[in-house]
């Protein structure tokens, strides 16, 4: 190689790299997924206070639900056969572990569905039933404003693509917020243990 | 000059919203379609730049090793899942994509290729031949959403496509040897 050639080598490798850092996120994410859940727990975003119908057929706003709480939230469809399942299983078991008096006094389950069409209260009343969710301190809830769901699925970066089938595709994640109504973690929800220690850390620290 | 004319042309019809819309709303079509494609017409627009810029060329890229790995970074970062996605959702990425896979992919592949001769281009096609591999298996075995622009599905035929493309680029990889042996 010519001394030209070494300074050109060495040009494209520093602007591979520069490629490579900003489209990773310095090599932090590879998948959008992931670049969506750093990005949202960096910024934290408010939660927007849309209207819930839950599976009582009770309507009120995310802060009339909240009520000093801090709020977990999950988003499916009650018709999905996949990861939907998975999901509100893994949130059960989360919703277990946790101390009675937690799940009492400190902290909201929510289980929004996407699919207002399809999910009315008398769907999630069942579909509630086989989590054993108790109606009240995990609630499943609909919106039926279209607007307002859209912009909440957009400030915590949910993706739902139908598919043909009259399903919908969706990313999936544990979503923790604060009692003010910002986000403060978006969690894998798999890892069922970690996010018990999470909740149990931030609420703990938050009564210390 | 004519080969020029139709890269250009080529280049032209694949960034019509149209057809790029089209193209990217299938994944298989997005990574196996346009972006080879679109590679393919900074291939055919290269002599028209050689000519014009003989001594950049000769000056450096003279051995052809600058060039290819240029090609080889810039093909490996739109195999990163998220570059796919980002060209869907941020536009500045997807003028990236229009710019740096004609002409920081496919101008240097051409201007490299003859440059690096036999062994250079045997292990090129060994690197191409492991991305299609590893992004295979990779989109089949992984059940989560890699790409939150496409479904699982789809992500799973792309998987077994880039399978196959791998399979016959091995073939031809095979070929190229014994061509090569019985050439001694």
């Amino acid at each position: 190689m010519t001394k030209h050639e070494r300074i050109a080598v060495s040009v494209i490798i520093l602007f591979g790299l520069v490629v490579f850092l900003v489209g990773t996120d310095g090599f932090q994410a590879f998948t959008t997924e992931q670049a969506r859940t750093n990005q949202l727990i960096k910024e934290q975003p408010q939660v927007p206070n849309v209207e819930l119908e839950d599976s009582k057929s009770r309507t009120y706003s995310i802060e009339e639900l909240q009520q000093n709480k801090y709020l977990f939230i999950t988003f499916m469809y009650t018709n999905c056969a996949t990861v939907c399942p998975q999901l509100e299983r893994n949130m059960q078991e989360v919703y277990q572990q946790l101390p009675v008096s937690m799940i009492k006094d400190d902290i909201q389950f929510l289980s929004i569905s996407f699919d207002t069409e399809h999910d009315d209260p008398e769907t999630l009343e069942k579909y509630r039933s086989y989590f054993d969710s108790d109606g009240e301190t995990w609630r499943m809830a609909r919106i039926n404003d279209q607007e307002e769901l859209t912009s909440l699925l957009d400030q915590l970066g949910v993706i739902v693509i139908p598919d043909d089938y009259g399903n919908f595709q969706h990313n999936t994640a544990f979503y923790l917020v604060d009692k003010d109504g910002y986000l403060i973690d978006v969690m894998d929800y798999t890892e069922i243990d970690q996010a018990v220690e999470r909740i149990k850390s931030v609420i703990g620290g938050d009564s210390a | 000059m004519k080969q020029t004319r139709y890269g250009l042309l080529l280049f032209i019809f694949l960034i019509l919203p149209p057809v790029a819309d089209l193209l990217e709303s299938i994944m298989i079509f997005h990574m196996h379609t346009q972006m080879p494609l679109i590679v393919f017409a900074g291939f055919l627009m290269t002599p028209f730049f050689q000519k014009k810029f003989p001594n950049f060329f000769m000056k450096w890229n003279r051995s052809g090793i600058p060039g290819i790995l240029l090609v080889i970074l810039i093909w490996s970062y739109w195999q990163i899942p998220r570059a796919m996605d980002d060209a869907l959702t941020h536009s500045h990425v997807e003028i990236f994509k229009f710019i740096s896979l004609p002409f920081l992919a496919g101008i240097p592949l051409r201007d490299s290729w003859r440059k690096i001769k036999n062994n250079g281009q045997f292990i090129f096609l060994v690197y191409l031949l492991a991305t299609l591999i590893v992004t295979g298996f990779l989109y089949i075995w992984v059940d989560e959403q890699i790409c939150n622009n496409y479904l699982i599905i789809e992500q799973q035929t792309l998987g077994w496509g880039s399978l196959a493309m791998a399979a016959c680029l091995l073939l031809y990889l095979v070929y190229r040897q014994f061509e090569k042996d019985e050439g001694v």
